[in-house]
C-alpha cells in the first residue's frame, strides 16, 4: 500500500517535471536557446502563488494569475533583452539565463526574505480521499487530474494546431517562417512567455506541496535537464516518459532511502547515459 | 604489389530502408586520376564517405592494397593512407594556413599529440611536410594567414592541401574545384594532373572540362549505382551516358 | 597576434600578480583565494576557451579536492604534498569519468549533463554525510607546516599558494602551447575536420577534462586549508557556477584572462558584500552587460587597451567560438 501511495506521489511529481521539461523544450525548439533562467521561472511562479494567498486571495485565483505574471514578465524579457543575444553563441545565452536567474532569485529574497514558507492547501481540497484502507490526500490527487488533463491540451497543441506547427516549424528554419509571413519577433515573444509560463504554472501547482523557498529554482532547473537529457529536447512523449520516470523513481525511493532519494535521479540519469547515450527514446 | 591501391566488391550502403549505394564493384589503379561522375544523389558521396570510414558499408567489402579495411574505423584508414578533402570547405578558420597543414600532417601520428608536454615544433616532419605543400600549392605568400581569410579558390587548394598533408596512398577529392573562378579552377586542373604522378587520385567533379582532361577512368554512377566505366574517351561515347545525362552535359574536349 | 598572448608574457604577468597582490590588499586571506580560483578558472578555461566545452561541471571536481583534503589532513594526518598529489589524481580520475559520460552527447545536452552531474556529487556529499560531515562540513583543517612551523599567518600561506599558483600556471600554458594544446584548438574550431585528419577527438577532450579536473581538485584542497573547513557549498551547483562566471567574465581567449576573471569576482564580492548582502543581484546585471558589450571579457579589454596604448592597428572584433 505504501508503494501505491508512493507511485501516486511520483506520477504527482512527475507531471510537474513533465510541465517543466515541455517548457524548456519549446523555448529551445523555437529558439534554439537554452533558458537556465527556466528554475526561476519556476520559483517566481511559487512565491507569487504563495504570496497572492497569504493576501487572502483563493489559491484558485492565485494559480492562474500567478501563472500569467510569471509569462507577461517572461515575454518582456524576451522582447527587451532576448531577442538580442540569440545570435551569439551558446555561452552568451547560458551567462545571460543564468544572470537573469540571479537577478529572480535575489529579487525573490528581498521581496519575501530568505526563510520561505508553506502554502495551505486549496479550500474544497484539504482533506483526503478514503477508498478502503487507502488514504490520500485531495490535493495530490488533484494535481494528477489537473496535469494530465494539461497534458492532453498540450499535446493537442503542439501536435494538433497551426501554434504547434510553427513552433516546430521554427525550430527548422527561422528565415523560412519570415518567408511564409510570420511575424517570427511576436512567435518568438509569444513561445518564451508560454513555455515560461509553464514553469511558473508548474511551481505554482508545487507550492501547496512542498512549500516556497528561494533555491527552489536551481533544483527545478537540474530536474528538468535530466528529464530533457534522458527524453530528448523536443519530444512531448520523451518528457512525459522521462518526467514520470523520474518523478516515480524520486517518490518511491523516499520510502527505501530516503536520504538517497534525490542522489537516484541523478545516479539513474548517469546509468541511462552510460548504456543509452541517444536517451531513452533514442532520439537527438 | 598488386597494381591495385583501392578496390570495393559488392559495395553498398542503407540509410534505413533507402539503398544510397548497391552492388558497387571498383578497381582504382595506382597513381591514376579516376574520376566519379553522376548526377545529384547519385551516391557520389556516399561512396567517398563509405571509403573514408566516415559511414558503414552495409555490404561488401573494401581493401586498400589487398588488405581488408572494410570494419577499419575512419581515423585508422587515415594511418593506412586514405585522406579526403570535403566538398564544402571545412578547415580550421581561426587557425594560421601552415597550422592547418601541420595538424593535418600531425593527424598521422595522433597519439603522438596526446603528450601535453611535448612542443608542437619538435614534430619536425610534420611542419617540413607542411611547408612542402605550402610550396606545392603556391600559398607560400600567404602560410602565416588565418585560414578564414584566405580568398576562396585559395581556401580550395588548401581544403586539397589538408589531404595532401597526411601522405596518403590514395587521396579523394570531393568536388575540388566547387565555386571556382576559372583561373583557380585552371591552378587547381594542374594540382591534381600532378598529384595524379605520386599519389592514386579520386575525385568527384562535376566540371567536365576538367574530368574529361586528365582523367585516367571515369566511373559514372546514378542511383547508387555504377552506370558505365572506361577512359573518358569510352564513357563521352557511350550511348547510355548520353542517354543519363541528355548528351548536353560532357562537353569537354580531350587533351 | 598580440604580444600579450605570447606564452611568456602570460607566465610573466601571473608572476607579477602574485607580487602585486601583497602590495594592494591587506587580506592576505583574500589575496590567497584569488590565487586559489585564479588557478581552478584558468583549468576551466583550457575547457571552454581551447577545447569548446562549457562545463558546468567545475565544482565537482573542487569540492572532492576539498574533501581530499578535509578527509586525509583532519583524519589520517597524510603529509600535504601528498594531499595535494592525491587531491589531483582523484581529481583527474573523476574529471574522466564526468567527461566520458558528458562528452556523448553535444552542444547543449553536454552543458545539461554536466550541471546534472554535479547536482549528483552534491547530493552523493550530501547523502554521505559520515564521510563528508554533510551539512556541518569537516571542520579543523590545519594549514601545512614548513620545517615543523605551521604556516598560520595569512601572508605566509599565501607564499604557499603562490608558489603553487605560479607552477600550476605553467604548466597550463605548457598544455596550452603543446601539441596537445594545439590539436584541442582545432578540435574546437572543426571537430568534424580534426577528425578527418585523424585525431581520436573524443580522447583529446577527456584528457583536457582530466587535466582540468585535477588542478581544479588541487586548488579545491588548497582552498580547505585555506578556510579551515571542507564545506558542503564547495561541491554545490553554486561553485560549479562562480567558476563558470569567472571564466567568461575574464575571457576564454587567454589564460590570464582567467586570473582576471577570478580577481574581478572575488574583490567585487569582497567591496559589495559587506555592504549589501543581496549583491548578487547586481552581479547578474553585470552578467547581462558582459554578454551585450564585452564578449571577449577582461582580457579582450587589456588587448584592446594595449593596441591603443600601442598605437597598433586594432585586431578586428572576432565574435567568440561556437559551441
Amino acid at each position: 500500500m505504501i508503494y501505491l501511495f508512493q507511485v501516486l506521489n511520483g506520477i504527482g511529481l512527475g507531471m510537474l517535471y513533465f510541465l517543466l521539461a515541455v517548457g524548456l523544450s519549446v523555448i529551445f525548439g523555437l529558439l534554439q536557446f537554452v533558458n537556465f533562467a527556466h528554475g526561476a521561472f519556476y520559483l517566481l511562479g511559487a512565491y507569487l502563488t504563495y504570496d497572492l494567498t497569504m493576501r487572502g486571495f483563493s489559491f484558485w485565483a492565485a494559480m492562474p494569475l500567478a501563472t500569467l505574471i510569471v509569462a507577461g514578465l517572461a515575454a518582456l524579457i524576451e522582447a527587451v533583452l532576448l531577442h538580442r543575444i540569440y545570435k551569439l553563441p551558446h555561452t552568451f545565452h547560458i551567462l545571460v539565463t543564468v544572470g537573469l536567474a540571479l537577478v529572480v532569485q535575489e529579487l525573490v529574497i528581498i521581496a519575501w526574505g530568505p526563510l520561505g514558507g508553506s502554502v495551505p492547501a486549496p479550500e474544497g481540497l484539504q482533506g483526503v480521499v478514503i477508498l478502503g484502507d487507502f488514504i490520500y490526500p485531495q490535493y495530490r490527487l488533484f494535481t494528477i487530474g489537473f496535469t494530465a488533463v494539461l497534458a492532453g491540451l498540450l499535446w493537442w497543441l503542439l501536435e494538433g494546431t497551426r501554434l504547434g506547427a510553427i513552433v516546430r516549424g521554427g525550430s527548422e528554419s527561422p528565415a523560412n517562417m519570415a518567408l511564409l509571413g510570420y511575424n517570427t519577433l511576436r512567435i518568438n515573444t509569444a513561445v518564451f512567455g508560454f513555455g515560461a509560463g509553464l514553469a511558473g504554472l508548474a511551481g505554482a501547482l508545487a507550492a501547496p506541496i512542498r512549500g516556497v523557498e528561494p533555491f527552489m529554482g536551481i533544483e527545478a532547473l537540474s530536474v528538468a535537464f535530466v528529464v530533457v537529457v534522458i527524453g530528448g529536447m523536443g519530444s512531448y512523449t520523451g518528457a512525459l516518459v522521462a518526467g514520470l520516470l523520474v518523478g516515480v523513481v524520486q517518490s518511491v525511493m523516499t520510502t527505501l532511502w530516503p536520504e538517497g532519494a534525490r542522489l537516484m535521479i541523478y545516479v539513474g540519469m548517469a546509468l541511462v547515459i552510460a548504456l543509452m547515450p541517444r536517451g531513452l527514446l533514442g532520439r537527438a | 604489389m598488386t597494381d591495385i591501391a583501392l578496390q570495393t566488391r559488392g559495395l553498398g550502403v542503407k540509410y534505413g530502408t533507402f539503398h544510397a549505394l548497391a552492388e558497387v564493384d571498383l578497381q582504382i589503379r595506382r597513381n591514376s586520376v579516376h574520376s566519379i561522375i553522376g548526377p545529384n544523389g547519385a551516391g557520389k558521396t556516399t561512396l567517398f564517405h563509405a571509403l573514408t570510414g566516415r559511414v558503414r558499408a552495409s555490404s561488401g567489402r573494401i581493401e586498400l592494397d589487398g588488405r581488408d579495411i572494410t570494419d577499419t574505423s575512419d581515423d585508422d584508414r587515415v594511418r593506412l593512407g586514405i585522406a579526403r578533402s570535403f566538398q564544402v570547405t571545412s578547415l580550421f578558420p581561426n587557425l594560421a594556413l601552415r597550422e592547418n597543414l601541420r595538424l593535418a600532417a600531425q593527424g598521422r601520428t595522433p597519439w603522438q599529440a596526446l603528450a601535453p608536454w611535448r612542443r608542437a615544433e619538435s614534430n619536425a616532419e610534420a611542419l617540413a611536410i607542411a611547408d612542402e605543400v605550402i610550396e606545392r600549392l603556391a600559398l607560400a605568400p600567404v602560410s602565416n594567414r588565418l585560414a578564414g581569410e584566405l580568398s576562396h579558390g585559395q581556401q580550395r587548394r588548401l581544403e586539397v592541401g589538408m589531404a595532401m598533408a597526411a601522405r596518403p596512398r590514395v587521396i579523394l577529392l570531393d568536388e575540388p574545384t566547387s565555386g571556382m573562378g576559372i583561373d583557380d579552377i585552371e591552378a587547381m586542373k594542374q594540382l591534381i594532373r600532378d598529384l595524379g604522378r605520386d599519389h592514386t587520385v579520386l575525385f568527384i567533379e562535376h566540371n567536365m572540362g576538367i574530368v574529361m582532361n586528365i582523367s585516367d577512368v571515369v566511373t559514372v554512377m546514378r542511383l547508387g549505382r555504377k552506370l558505365v566505366e572506361g577512359t573518358p574517351a569510352q564513357v563521352r561515347d557511350d550511348p547510355e551516358v548520353q542517354r543519363a545525362y541528355l548528351g548536353n552535359m560532357i562537353t569537354g574536349d580531350i587533351a | 597576434m598580440n604580444p600579450l598572448d605570447k606564452p611568456y608574457a602570460q607566465l610573466a604577468l601571473a608572476l607579477l600578480t602574485v607580487l602585486v597582490l601583497p602590495l594592494f590588499l591587506k587580506s592576505g586571506i583574500l589575496a590567497t583565494e584569488i590565487l586559489i580560483f585564479a588557478m581552478v578558472v584558468a583549468a576551466c578555461n583550457l575547457l571552454l576557451g581551447y577545447t569548446g566545452l562549457l562545463s558546468f561541471g567545475q565544482g565537482i571536481f573542487f569540492g572532492i579536492g576539498t574533501y581530499v583534503a578535509g578527509i586525509c589532513l583532519t583524519r589520517w594526518q597524510v603529509p600535504v604534498p601528498l594531499v595535494l598529489a592525491g587531491a589531483a589524481v582523484l581529481g583527474a580520475a573523476t574529471a574522466t569519468l564526468v567527461g566520458w559520460l558528458s562528452i556523448r552527447r553535444q552542444g547543449v545536452y553536454f552543458v545539461m549533463l554536466t550541471l546534472a552531474f554535479s547536482q549528483l556529487f552534491y547530493f552523493v556529499a550530501y547523502t554521505f554525510s559520515g564521510v563528508t560531515g554533510g551539512d556541518n562540513g569537516l571542520l579543523g583543517v590545519p594549514r601545512p607546516s614548513v620545517g615543523g612551523t605551521a604556516l598560520n599567518a595569512p601572508w605566509s600561506y599565501y607564499t604557499f599558494v603562490a608558489i603553487c599558483f605560479v607552477a600550476v600556471f605553467a604548466v597550463l600554458v605548457m598544455v596550452t602551447q603543446s601539441t596537445f594544446g594545439r590539436t584541442l584548438l582545432a578540435i574546437r574550431e572543426n571537430e568534424g575536420r580534426a577528425a578527418a585528419i585523424g585525431f581520436p577527438t573524443r580522447l583529446f577532450k577527456i584528457e583536457a577534462f582530466a587535466i582540468s579536473g585535477a588542478v581544479t581538485a588541487f586548488g579545491g584542497a588548497l582552498h580547505a586549508m585555506l578556510i579551515g573547513v571542507a564545506p558542503l557549498s564547495n561541491i554545490e551547483y553554486h561553485t560549479s557556477e562562480l567558476i563558470l562566471i569567472m571564466t567568461i567574465i575574464g575571457g576564454s581567449s587567454s589564460l590570464f584572462g582567467s586570473v582576471l576573471g577570478a580577481g574581478f569576482y572575488l574583490l567585487l564580492a569582497d567591496a559589495l558584500s559587506t555592504v549589501w548582502p543581496r549583491w548578487l543581484l547586481l552581479l547578474g546585471l553585470v552578467l547581462v552587460t558582459v554578454a551585450l558589450f564585452l564578449q571577449r571579457g577582461l582580457w579582450g579589454l587589456v588587448e584592446r587597451g594595449y593596441d591603443l596604448v600601442f598605437r597598433r592597428e586594432r585586431a578586428p572584433e572576432t565574435p567568440a567560438e561556437e559551441h
